[in-house]
């Protein structure tokens, strides 16, 4: 662990470097929701020149599930024989007809796992019921899904299924990256989900739409590092994939886990909230897994919702307002109270500006 | 009006505000609108009541029974208060072992003894087994006030040097270790009785204020502070005295020490050209040796607790919203 004054130093470094390299007003988008809360709790906006503007980006995993696949997984815990099995972050977010959380007060079965595998154990202890796995997230949590899977069908397990919300994010940021209102420069990657897929998957960003593109890691020095490298690249006219996140992210990335994910899932269109339909961005099983699949052994099928009304979540995770211009921002919408995912989820943006930046009225800027 | 979610107990937010709705039920001038550690009556008089509540019972540096008489004479030693009697409740669980009971009363004894505190009232109730969660002790401290000047709230103004007695987070820190089973060998919580390092402050001037850091840590007493006398506040992250181990196990669980509890580590608003002279008081008490001044009362930004983070950045401090760790205190 570096020594505080050390840290303050290198800051500084970074940003002289910051002030050289920025030869024009620059936008970059920090992906990730893990990037956003560290970007808030180190005050990097507060330390940032005039010229660099930083856009939150749709990485919250609970944020980016639509509406209508949190009413499924409502729909599911509500059925009689049925245990509902997904992460924490998830059981908040209110749905059409109230959350899982609320599901959970009146009787329905909810179960909070940490990992995609005790989902296993659970099916084991509790034989006569269904275990219905929700898999969340993007490239990071899939592969334990995808263990999930494979072991249960080498047990032969028959109480147990996946109901699989994953998402990729390569085929969001093409969207993100296409957008002409957004008008972004570079991308901030995110360096777990890179460790999964490696930096091919982003070589588009940069053959096609020209961006400037840094995967990074989490501290703030990291964080800074990948901006100082964005401004370099976009001042230098030459925009590249550049790992910052050298030691555990490789060009071709963790190969093993992509055979799995290959193996056990095939890519799908699936809705994101508030950006809509997306072309091959989710997972849904292959078919040889299709026994354990969720959708059709319930019959689900995901019917388009419209969000709680007045909240602006989708529009904050694809970058076009930031949280406190959505008019509920800390009126009807807070921590305690949200109307909303982003609002819900410790990495949303919205609980990030509530949190962080007093309500968006911060003294500091930012 | 919603049900009570384990967040109203967290010390943050939520308590406040339920804590404010109790009282307005009562009549005005019953005395608990002052929202301080602890009530002072005329006469000098200083009481408090606080009940304890920790799994496990036992851990690093304490146990329930320490903890409960530390809790309550903290509170009275942060208004320049000496602790002198105490009333004590216990609810037992059926069951509970006898022996491992007098253990956290011996404990209790000896906090007591070694600050002249007498137990003068009592009660003890067992409650059928699976009605209570093996041992709740409630403590009601009383003693007098031997400030020389008020401290409170109302008294922090700006220019005041905030003070902090030592590494935050210790108490908080080892509960959730236990809790989520991290083994860390070093830590142990903080849980301390404070007179003996406040007493010598009631002699002197120029203090505006103590807390001690319990529920809700450092940065609820501070954004508590900000919000009551319409101040600023501004800490720099890396002037707050540190623990290693406070650290690690907040970097595992995504906890931030700021907000976790304390039991035996006070703040103090100074006036600015005493600060000097507090400071050294509390160094050469053995659990004052890293007190350091950690930010200032500003007039800029009323209201808000500003920190400059570690990376040099600035960002806002706010009071903890809802459930953090349930029952750690
Ligand atoms: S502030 Fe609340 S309502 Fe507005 S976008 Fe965020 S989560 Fe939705």
């Amino acid at each position: 662990m570096p020594q505080v004054g050390d840290l303050r130093a290198k800051m500084s470094s970074l940003l002289e470097a910051l002030d050289k390299w920025l030869c024009r007003p620059i936008t970059v988008m920090e992906v990730c929701g893990t990037h956003t809360v560290s970007i808030f709790r180190s005050g990097i906006r507060t330390m940032l020149p005039e010229g660099v503007r930083l856009l939150s980006g749709p990485g919250c995993p609970v944020c980016v599930t639509d509406q209508a696949e949190v009413d499924a997984m409502v729909r599911l815990a509500k059925r009689p024989g049925v245990v509902l099995a997904t992460y924490g972050d998830m059981v908040r977010v209110p749905g059409s007809c109230g959350s899982l959380a609320e599901a959970r007060a009146s009787g329905a079965e909810v179960a909070v796992v940490s990992s995609a595998i005790q989902a296993l154990a659970l099916a084991g202890s509790i034989q006569d019921k269904e275990i219905v796995f929700a898999g969340i997230g993007f490239e990071t949590t899939a592969p334990a899904t995808a263990v999930l899977l494979r072991e249960a069908r080498s047990k032969n397990v028959k109480n147990l299924s996946v109901l699989s919300l994953h998402k990729l994010v390569p085929p969001v940021l093409r969207l993100l990256a296409s957008d002409p209102m957004l008008n972004i420069d570079g991308f901030l990657l995110p360096g777990h989900v890179s460790t999964i897929i490696g930096t091919a998957p982003y070589a588009f960003l940069v053959e096609e739409y020209g961006k400037a593109c840094a995967v990074a890691g989490f501290e703030p020095l990291d964080i800074m590092a990948g901006i100082v490298e964005i401004a370099r690249q976009i001042c230098e006219g030459r925009p590249a994939v550049r790992r910052l996140y050298g030691r555990v992210v490789r060009y071709e990335g963790n190969v093993k886990a992509q055979e799995l994910l290959e193996e056990v899932f095939r890519p799908a269109s699936v809705r994101w909230r508030g950006i809509g339909l997306v072309e091959a961005s989710g997972l849904v099983l292959a078919d040889d897994y299709s026994d354990f699949d969720a959708y059709s052994r319930f019959g689900i099928t995901l019917e388009e919702v419209s969000p709680p009304a007045g909240c602006r979540c989708g529009d904050v995770l694809a970058g076009r307002i930031t949280p406190p211009e959505c008019p509920l921002f800390g009126r009807s919408c807070t921590p305690q109270f949200p109307v909303g995912p982003c609002m819900v989820s410790s990495e949303g943006s919205c609980s990030a500006y509530y949190r962080y930046s007093s309500k968006g009225v911060s003294p500091w800027g930012a | 009006m919603g049900r009570l979610s384990l967040g109203h107990g967290s010390g943050g937010r939520l308590t406040n505000d339920l804590i404010k709705e109790i009282a307005s039920t009562f009549a005005r001038g019953s005395g608990m609108l002052e929202f301080e550690d602890c009530a002072l009556l005329p006469g000098g008089w200083g009481v408090t009541i606080d009940g304890f509540t920790v799994s496990p019972l036992s851990f690093p540096g304490g146990d329930i029974g320490k903890l409960a008489i530390c809790g309550s004479v903290n509170d009275l030693a942060v208004r320049g208060v000496r602790p002198l009697w105490l009333a004590m409740s216990l609810l037992a669980e059926e069951g509970l072992d006898e022996e491992e009971l007098l253990v956290y009363m011996r404990s209790a004894a000896s906090v007591c003894a070694e600050l002249g505190v007498q137990l003068v009232a009592g009660d003890t109730k067992v409650l059928p087994r699976g009605e209570a969660d093996r041992l709740y002790i409630t403590t009601c401290a009383m003693g007098k006030n031997e400030a020389i000047s008020p401290w409170g709230i109302k008294e922090v103004s700006p220019g005041d040097a905030i003070i902090v007695s030592g590494p935050v987070g210790r108490h908080g820190a080892v509960i959730a270790s236990l809790r989520y089973d991290i083994k860390l060998r070093e830590l142990e919580s903080d849980c301390a009785p404070l007179w003996p390092l406040i007493e010598p402050l009631t002699r002197l001037r120029g203090v505006h204020a103590a807390r001690d850091c319990t529920r809700g840590g450092l940065g609820t007493v501070l954004c508590e502070w900000a919000e009551g006398a319409n101040v600023g506040i501004e800490i720099d992250e890396e002037a707050i005295p540190a623990d290693g181990d406070v650290s690690a196990v907040s970097d595992i669980l995504g906890f931030d020490p700021l907000y976790l509890a304390c039991e035996g580590t006070a703040v103090f608003a100074i006036a600015s050209e005493r600060a000097e002279t507090v400071l050294e008081t509390l160094c050469s008490h053995p659990i004052g040796r890293s007190a350091a001044v950690i930010g200032k009362v500003t007039e800029a930004h009323p209201g808000l607790v500003g920190l400059r983070t570690a990376a040099g950045g600035m960002r806002v401090v706010d009071m903890q919203g809802g459930e953090l760790l349930p029952r750690i205190c």
